[in-house]
Protein backbone atom coordinates (compact mmCIF):
# COMPACT_ATOMS: atom_id res chain seq x y z
CA UNK A 1 0.00 0.00 0.00
CA UNK A 2 2.83 2.75 1.22
CA UNK A 3 4.99 1.17 -2.31
CA UNK A 4 2.06 2.55 -4.34
CA UNK A 5 1.61 5.71 -2.62
CA UNK A 6 4.80 6.33 -3.12
CA UNK A 7 4.72 5.60 -6.47
CA UNK A 8 1.82 8.21 -6.79
CA UNK A 9 3.19 11.02 -5.00
CA UNK A 10 5.86 10.36 -7.00
CA UNK A 11 4.04 10.56 -10.59
CA UNK A 12 1.86 13.38 -9.45
CA UNK A 13 5.62 15.36 -8.35
CA UNK A 14 6.82 14.67 -11.55
CA UNK A 15 3.52 15.64 -13.44
CA UNK A 16 3.47 18.91 -11.42
CA UNK A 17 7.21 19.45 -12.50
CA UNK A 18 6.52 18.92 -15.82
CA UNK A 19 3.62 21.34 -16.11
CA UNK A 20 6.02 23.85 -14.37
CA UNK A 21 9.05 23.53 -16.74
CA UNK A 22 6.77 24.28 -19.72
CA UNK A 23 4.64 26.25 -18.61
CA UNK A 24 5.66 28.20 -16.24
CA UNK A 25 9.42 27.84 -17.73
CA UNK A 26 10.85 26.75 -14.57
CA UNK A 27 14.46 25.73 -15.41
CA UNK A 28 15.35 22.26 -14.23
CA UNK A 29 19.30 22.34 -14.10
CA UNK A 30 21.43 24.64 -11.73
CA UNK A 31 22.36 28.14 -13.03
CA UNK A 32 25.37 28.07 -15.07
CA UNK A 33 28.26 30.15 -13.72
CA UNK A 34 31.34 31.29 -16.44
CA UNK A 35 34.61 30.29 -14.90
CA UNK A 36 38.21 30.38 -16.14
CA UNK A 37 39.12 26.92 -17.72
CA UNK A 38 40.77 24.92 -15.48
CA UNK A 39 38.55 25.19 -12.13
CA UNK A 40 35.78 23.44 -10.89
CA UNK A 41 32.20 24.57 -10.41
CA UNK A 42 30.05 23.03 -7.44
CA UNK A 43 26.51 23.28 -7.85
CA UNK A 44 24.51 22.08 -4.71
CA UNK A 45 20.72 22.06 -3.19
CA UNK A 46 20.45 22.16 0.34
CA UNK A 47 20.78 19.59 2.81
CA UNK A 48 17.99 16.86 2.82
CA UNK A 49 17.67 17.71 6.42
CA UNK A 50 16.24 21.26 5.59
CA UNK A 51 13.86 19.63 3.60
CA UNK A 52 12.61 17.74 7.22
CA UNK A 53 13.43 21.25 8.98
CA UNK A 54 10.41 22.66 6.69
CA UNK A 55 8.56 19.84 6.66
CA UNK A 56 8.47 19.90 11.06
CA UNK A 57 7.55 23.00 10.56
CA UNK A 58 4.59 22.52 8.54
CA UNK A 59 3.50 19.85 10.52
CA UNK A 60 3.40 22.11 13.59
CA UNK A 61 1.57 24.79 11.74
CA UNK A 62 -0.97 21.75 10.16
CA UNK A 63 -1.62 20.56 14.01
CA UNK A 64 -2.32 24.10 15.21
CA UNK A 65 -4.71 25.41 12.19
CA UNK A 66 -6.17 22.22 12.07
CA UNK A 67 -6.97 21.50 15.38
CA UNK A 68 -8.25 25.06 15.83
CA UNK A 69 -10.78 24.72 12.79
CA UNK A 70 -12.27 20.98 14.20
CA UNK A 71 -12.42 22.90 17.83
CA UNK A 72 -14.51 25.83 16.35
CA UNK A 73 -16.44 23.04 14.42
CA UNK A 74 -17.01 21.52 17.15
CA UNK A 75 -18.15 24.09 19.30
CA UNK A 76 -20.57 25.54 16.30
CA UNK A 77 -21.75 21.60 15.78
CA UNK A 78 -22.68 21.40 19.47
CA UNK A 79 -24.43 24.78 19.40
CA UNK A 80 -25.99 25.00 16.37
CA UNK A 81 -26.05 21.68 14.60
CA UNK A 82 -27.56 23.04 10.94
CA UNK A 83 -25.28 25.91 10.68
CA UNK A 84 -22.44 23.07 11.98
CA UNK A 85 -23.22 20.66 9.29
CA UNK A 86 -23.40 23.51 6.49
CA UNK A 87 -20.04 24.31 7.80
CA UNK A 88 -18.40 20.97 8.11
CA UNK A 89 -17.75 21.00 4.15
CA UNK A 90 -15.74 24.30 4.15
CA UNK A 91 -14.04 23.60 7.39
CA UNK A 92 -12.84 20.13 5.94
CA UNK A 93 -11.66 22.21 2.70
CA UNK A 94 -10.03 25.09 4.98
CA UNK A 95 -8.17 21.63 7.01
CA UNK A 96 -6.77 20.22 3.99
CA UNK A 97 -6.44 22.23 0.82
CA UNK A 98 -4.23 24.44 1.92
CA UNK A 99 -1.75 21.78 3.48
CA UNK A 100 -1.97 19.63 0.43
CA UNK A 101 -0.27 23.40 -1.05
CA UNK A 102 2.27 23.92 1.43
CA UNK A 103 3.26 20.51 1.18
CA UNK A 104 3.75 20.21 -2.45
CA UNK A 105 5.31 24.17 -2.21
CA UNK A 106 8.19 22.82 0.22
CA UNK A 107 9.35 20.18 -2.16
CA UNK A 108 9.03 22.45 -5.09
CA UNK A 109 11.43 25.11 -3.09
CA UNK A 110 13.51 22.73 -2.24
CA UNK A 111 14.26 21.58 -5.30
CA UNK A 112 14.83 24.65 -6.95
CA UNK A 113 16.92 25.97 -4.58
CA UNK A 114 20.43 25.75 -6.06
CA UNK A 115 23.76 27.44 -5.16
CA UNK A 116 26.87 27.19 -7.56
CA UNK A 117 30.66 28.31 -5.80
CA UNK A 118 33.02 28.80 -8.67
CA UNK A 119 36.54 29.68 -7.47
CA UNK A 120 35.72 33.65 -7.84
CA UNK A 121 32.09 33.99 -7.51
CA UNK A 122 28.90 32.44 -6.29
CA UNK A 123 25.66 32.16 -7.70
CA UNK A 124 22.24 31.51 -5.88
CA UNK A 125 18.95 30.52 -7.39
CA UNK A 126 15.28 30.65 -5.46
CA UNK A 127 11.41 30.29 -5.39
CA UNK A 128 9.29 29.30 -8.29
CA UNK A 129 7.46 31.92 -9.39
CA UNK A 130 9.81 35.13 -8.84
CA UNK A 131 12.55 33.20 -9.76
CA UNK A 132 15.59 35.23 -8.45
CA UNK A 133 19.52 34.47 -9.31
CA UNK A 134 21.86 36.65 -6.81
CA UNK A 135 25.56 36.88 -8.33
CA UNK A 136 28.51 37.65 -5.85
CA UNK A 137 32.15 37.97 -6.68
CA UNK A 138 33.94 36.79 -3.67
CA UNK A 139 36.12 39.87 -4.12
CA UNK A 140 32.86 41.83 -2.82
CA UNK A 141 32.75 39.88 0.14
CA UNK A 142 32.61 41.82 3.34
CA UNK A 143 31.60 39.31 6.07
CA UNK A 144 30.51 35.82 6.14
CA UNK A 145 28.14 34.65 8.71
CA UNK A 146 26.60 30.89 10.14
CA UNK A 147 23.26 30.76 11.81
CA UNK A 148 22.17 28.01 13.39
CA UNK A 149 19.15 27.46 15.80
CA UNK A 150 18.27 24.84 17.58
CA UNK A 151 15.91 23.24 15.55
CA UNK A 152 18.03 23.37 12.80
CA UNK A 153 20.79 22.16 14.83
CA UNK A 154 18.83 19.23 15.15
CA UNK A 155 18.31 18.60 11.75
CA UNK A 156 21.92 19.30 11.31
CA UNK A 157 21.84 22.33 9.26
CA UNK A 158 22.81 26.26 9.06
CA UNK A 159 22.38 28.88 7.15
CA UNK A 160 25.47 30.86 5.55
CA UNK A 161 24.99 34.33 4.81
CA UNK A 162 27.50 36.25 2.66
CA UNK A 163 27.38 40.01 3.24
CA UNK A 164 28.70 42.80 0.93
CA UNK A 165 29.24 46.51 1.62
CA UNK A 166 26.03 48.64 1.77
CA UNK A 167 23.35 49.14 3.64
CA UNK A 168 20.11 46.86 3.66
CA UNK A 169 18.00 48.58 6.09
CA UNK A 170 17.06 45.88 8.73
CA UNK A 171 17.16 43.12 6.40
CA UNK A 172 20.92 42.60 6.43
CA UNK A 173 21.27 40.12 8.93
CA UNK A 174 20.26 36.95 7.08
CA UNK A 175 16.96 37.53 8.87
CA UNK A 176 13.53 39.06 7.30
CA UNK A 177 12.79 37.62 3.91
CA UNK A 178 15.91 36.54 2.20
CA UNK A 179 14.88 36.71 -1.39
CA UNK A 180 14.25 40.18 -0.54
CA UNK A 181 17.26 40.97 1.10
CA UNK A 182 20.05 42.81 -1.14
CA UNK A 183 23.55 43.18 0.09
CA UNK A 184 23.53 39.46 1.39
CA UNK A 185 24.04 36.20 -0.61
CA UNK A 186 21.84 33.70 1.77
CA UNK A 187 23.05 29.76 1.92
CA UNK A 188 20.17 28.27 3.30
CA UNK A 189 19.88 24.57 5.12
CA UNK A 190 23.17 23.36 4.54
CA UNK A 191 24.40 20.38 6.57
CA UNK A 192 28.26 21.42 5.93
CA UNK A 193 27.86 24.87 6.73
CA UNK A 194 31.83 25.51 8.23
CA UNK A 195 33.10 23.79 5.03
CA UNK A 196 31.66 26.55 3.16
CA UNK A 197 32.52 29.37 5.20
CA UNK A 198 36.05 28.60 5.46
CA UNK A 199 35.74 27.85 1.63
CA UNK A 200 35.20 31.28 1.19
CA UNK A 201 37.09 32.34 4.08
CA UNK A 202 40.03 30.99 2.53
CA UNK A 203 39.62 32.72 -1.19
CA UNK A 204 38.71 35.98 1.01
CA UNK A 205 42.14 35.42 2.31
CA UNK A 206 43.85 35.22 -1.05
CA UNK A 207 42.99 38.06 -2.53
CA UNK A 208 45.12 40.58 -1.53
CA UNK A 209 42.17 43.64 -2.05
CA UNK A 210 38.92 41.87 -1.17
CA UNK A 211 36.32 43.97 0.75
CA UNK A 212 36.44 47.63 0.90
CA UNK A 213 39.17 47.98 3.50
CA UNK A 214 42.77 48.73 3.26
CA UNK A 215 45.06 46.23 1.54
CA UNK A 216 47.06 44.23 3.52
CA UNK A 217 50.54 45.37 4.06
CA UNK A 218 53.01 43.42 1.59
CA UNK A 219 56.56 44.44 1.32
CA UNK A 220 57.45 48.42 0.93
CA UNK A 221 57.55 48.32 -2.97
CA UNK A 222 57.74 51.68 -5.26
CA UNK A 223 55.61 52.66 -7.58
CA UNK A 224 58.14 53.03 -10.02
CA UNK A 225 58.10 50.45 -12.83
CA UNK A 226 61.51 49.18 -14.48
CA UNK A 227 61.21 51.20 -17.43
CA UNK A 228 60.61 54.64 -15.09
CA UNK A 229 63.71 53.91 -13.31
CA UNK A 230 66.19 52.76 -16.26
CA UNK A 231 65.15 56.43 -17.57
CA UNK A 232 66.25 57.64 -14.55
CA UNK A 233 69.31 55.68 -14.41
CA UNK A 234 69.77 56.74 -17.87
CA UNK A 235 69.34 60.35 -16.72
CA UNK A 236 72.20 60.34 -14.15
CA UNK A 237 74.52 58.24 -16.10
CA UNK A 238 73.97 61.11 -19.15
CA UNK A 239 74.87 63.82 -16.66
CA UNK A 240 77.89 62.09 -14.86
CA UNK A 241 79.52 61.54 -18.43
CA UNK A 242 78.83 64.83 -19.82
CA UNK B 1 15.06 29.75 -20.20
CA UNK B 2 16.36 30.20 -23.51
CA UNK B 3 16.32 27.09 -25.31
CA UNK B 4 19.92 25.97 -26.45
CA UNK B 5 18.94 25.01 -30.07
CA UNK B 6 18.41 28.87 -30.07
CA UNK B 7 21.28 30.10 -28.52
CA UNK B 8 24.09 28.21 -31.48
CA UNK B 9 21.83 30.25 -34.28
CA UNK B 10 21.93 33.65 -32.14
CA UNK B 11 25.08 36.04 -33.23
CA UNK B 12 27.09 36.66 -30.55
CA UNK B 13 26.01 39.03 -27.79
CA UNK B 14 27.53 42.39 -27.95
CA UNK B 15 25.87 44.60 -25.18
CA UNK B 16 27.24 47.72 -26.75
CA UNK B 17 24.31 47.52 -29.33
CA UNK B 18 21.82 48.04 -26.66
CA UNK B 19 20.76 51.63 -26.61
CA UNK B 20 16.55 50.73 -26.42
CA UNK B 21 14.58 48.06 -24.49
CA UNK B 22 13.33 45.82 -26.21
CA UNK B 23 9.23 45.86 -27.53
CA UNK B 24 8.40 43.32 -25.80
CA UNK B 25 8.70 45.55 -21.99
CA UNK B 26 5.82 47.64 -23.12
CA UNK B 27 3.55 44.75 -24.11
CA UNK B 28 5.23 43.34 -19.83
CA UNK B 29 4.23 46.67 -18.84
CA UNK B 30 0.85 46.82 -20.36
CA UNK B 31 0.25 43.68 -18.65
CA UNK B 32 1.33 44.52 -15.00
CA UNK B 33 -0.41 48.20 -15.33
CA UNK B 34 -3.90 45.70 -16.31
CA UNK B 35 -3.39 44.03 -12.47
CA UNK B 36 -4.23 47.70 -11.62
CA UNK B 37 -8.04 47.37 -12.94
CA UNK B 38 -9.69 50.45 -13.32
CA UNK B 39 -6.24 52.53 -12.59
CA UNK B 40 -4.86 51.11 -15.67
CA UNK B 41 -4.34 54.23 -17.32
CA UNK B 42 -2.48 56.17 -14.04
CA UNK B 43 -0.67 52.95 -13.77
CA UNK B 44 0.13 52.52 -17.67
CA UNK B 45 1.10 56.23 -18.79
CA UNK B 46 4.26 56.44 -16.52
CA UNK B 47 5.42 53.06 -17.44
CA UNK B 48 4.77 53.87 -21.18
CA UNK B 49 6.67 57.31 -21.32
CA UNK B 50 9.53 55.12 -19.15
CA UNK B 51 9.55 52.84 -21.92
CA UNK B 52 9.14 55.14 -24.76
CA UNK B 53 12.34 57.60 -23.16
CA UNK B 54 14.54 54.56 -21.59
CA UNK B 55 18.18 54.48 -23.14
CA UNK B 56 20.56 52.27 -22.64
CA UNK B 57 24.31 52.85 -23.20
CA UNK B 58 27.46 49.93 -22.11
CA UNK B 59 30.77 51.14 -22.99
CA UNK B 60 34.42 49.68 -21.99
CA UNK B 61 33.98 50.77 -18.19
CA UNK B 62 30.88 51.33 -17.43
CA UNK B 63 26.89 51.65 -18.08
CA UNK B 64 24.11 54.22 -18.10
CA UNK B 65 20.79 54.71 -18.73
CA UNK B 66 18.18 57.29 -18.79
CA UNK B 67 14.96 58.01 -18.52
CA UNK B 68 11.54 60.47 -18.24
CA UNK B 69 10.24 63.49 -19.55
CA UNK B 70 9.53 65.60 -16.92
CA UNK B 71 11.79 64.32 -14.65
CA UNK B 72 14.75 62.92 -15.98
CA UNK B 73 16.85 60.67 -14.34
CA UNK B 74 20.03 59.22 -15.37
CA UNK B 75 22.71 57.00 -14.08
CA UNK B 76 25.75 56.34 -14.89
CA UNK B 77 27.94 53.19 -13.06
CA UNK B 78 31.22 52.15 -13.39
CA UNK B 79 31.39 47.54 -13.85
CA UNK B 80 34.44 47.66 -11.31
CA UNK B 81 32.10 48.98 -8.77
CA UNK B 82 29.51 45.92 -9.00
CA UNK B 83 29.09 44.90 -5.91
CA UNK B 84 26.29 42.08 -6.56
CA UNK B 85 24.06 41.33 -9.68
CA UNK B 86 20.37 40.13 -9.67
CA UNK B 87 18.61 38.31 -11.92
CA UNK B 88 14.84 38.25 -11.30
CA UNK B 89 11.96 36.59 -13.76
CA UNK B 90 8.82 36.59 -12.74
CA UNK B 91 6.32 34.42 -14.81
CA UNK B 92 4.86 36.71 -16.54
CA UNK B 93 8.33 37.97 -17.64
CA UNK B 94 9.54 34.39 -18.00
CA UNK B 95 6.61 33.73 -20.76
CA UNK B 96 7.92 36.64 -22.64
CA UNK B 97 11.44 35.99 -22.53
CA UNK B 98 12.13 39.04 -20.27
CA UNK B 99 14.34 39.57 -17.08
CA UNK B 100 15.38 42.37 -14.90
CA UNK B 101 18.80 42.78 -13.75
CA UNK B 102 19.70 44.50 -10.74
CA UNK B 103 22.97 45.82 -10.30
CA UNK B 104 23.65 47.25 -6.60
CA UNK B 105 26.64 48.60 -6.13
CA UNK B 106 28.19 49.51 -1.84
CA UNK B 107 25.83 52.47 -1.42
CA UNK B 108 23.38 52.96 1.48
CA UNK B 109 20.22 51.94 -0.34
CA UNK B 110 18.56 48.86 0.32
CA UNK B 111 17.34 48.81 -3.25
CA UNK B 112 19.01 48.10 -6.55
CA UNK B 113 20.83 51.33 -7.88
CA UNK B 114 20.59 50.14 -11.70
CA UNK B 115 17.28 48.21 -12.70
CA UNK B 116 17.87 47.00 -16.35
CA UNK B 117 14.81 46.39 -17.69
CA UNK B 118 13.69 44.74 -21.65
CA UNK B 119 17.03 43.33 -22.47
CA UNK B 120 16.02 39.88 -24.28
CA UNK B 121 19.55 37.91 -23.50
CA UNK B 122 19.48 38.87 -19.98
CA UNK B 123 21.67 35.60 -19.19
CA UNK B 124 23.95 36.92 -21.31
CA UNK B 125 24.22 40.22 -20.19
CA UNK B 126 24.03 39.16 -16.48
CA UNK B 127 27.49 37.10 -17.49
CA UNK B 128 28.92 40.18 -19.45
CA UNK B 129 28.37 42.36 -16.37
CA UNK B 130 29.48 39.43 -13.83
CA UNK B 131 33.29 39.51 -15.97
CA UNK B 132 33.66 43.00 -15.84
CA UNK B 133 32.85 42.91 -12.20
CA UNK B 134 35.97 42.97 -9.65
CA UNK B 135 37.35 39.87 -8.82
CA UNK B 136 36.02 37.72 -11.84
CA UNK B 137 38.48 37.80 -13.80
CA UNK B 138 41.72 37.29 -11.14
CA UNK B 139 42.95 40.91 -12.26
CA UNK B 140 42.58 42.32 -9.04
CA UNK B 141 46.13 42.10 -7.66
CA UNK B 142 48.14 44.78 -9.02
CA UNK B 143 50.23 43.52 -11.68
CA UNK B 144 53.70 45.37 -11.84
CA UNK B 145 54.80 45.45 -14.90
CA UNK B 146 58.34 43.52 -14.92
CA UNK B 147 59.07 42.57 -11.82
CA UNK B 148 61.94 45.26 -11.05
CA UNK B 149 64.96 43.12 -9.09
CA UNK B 150 65.47 45.31 -5.79
CA UNK B 151 69.07 46.79 -6.20
CA UNK B 152 69.86 49.72 -3.80
CA UNK B 153 71.01 51.91 -6.63
CA UNK B 154 68.00 51.11 -8.36
CA UNK B 155 65.74 53.01 -5.50
CA UNK B 156 63.96 55.85 -7.20
CA UNK B 157 64.99 57.95 -4.26
CA UNK B 158 68.70 57.48 -4.32
CA UNK B 159 69.02 57.96 -8.28
CA UNK B 160 66.97 61.19 -8.22
CA UNK B 161 69.24 62.10 -5.26
CA UNK B 162 72.54 61.48 -7.47
CA UNK B 163 70.73 63.36 -10.50
CA UNK B 164 70.20 66.41 -8.32
CA UNK B 165 73.51 66.16 -6.83
CA UNK B 166 75.69 65.69 -10.43
CA UNK B 167 73.42 68.50 -11.90
CA UNK B 168 74.38 70.84 -8.79
CA UNK B 169 78.06 69.64 -8.90
CA UNK B 170 77.74 70.86 -12.77
CA UNK B 171 76.23 74.12 -12.33
CA UNK B 172 78.28 74.80 -9.71
CA UNK B 173 81.48 74.25 -11.90
CA UNK B 174 79.68 75.76 -14.70
CA UNK B 175 79.10 79.11 -12.81
CA UNK B 176 83.16 78.72 -12.18
CA UNK B 177 83.78 78.76 -15.49
CA UNK B 178 82.42 81.72 -16.81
Amino acid sequence: MSVRVEQASKWIYAGVWGILSRWFRVPEHPPALPSSSGTSVESFKPAIGFLKYLKFQFWVGLFAIDLTIFVVELIILVNAPTMGLLLLVPALFFAIVPDVIIYLAIHLRYDTTWYVLSDRSLRIRRSIWIIHETTITFENVQNVSVHQGPLQRWYGIANVSIETAGGGGQQSHGEGNPWQTSHCGLIEGVADAHRIRELIMSRLKQSRSAGLGDEELTPARSGWTSEQIATLREIRDLIATS
Amino acid sequence: MTIPSDDQSLPTFDPTSIERPDESLVRYYGLVSLLSGPFFPFAFIPLYLKYMTLRYKFDDSGVSMSWGILFRREIHLTYRRIQDIHLTRNIVQRWMGLATVAIQTASGSSGPEMSIEGVLRADELRDYLYRQMRGARGESEPTMTGSIQVIPSDDPLTLLREIRDLLQEKCSSDGRAS
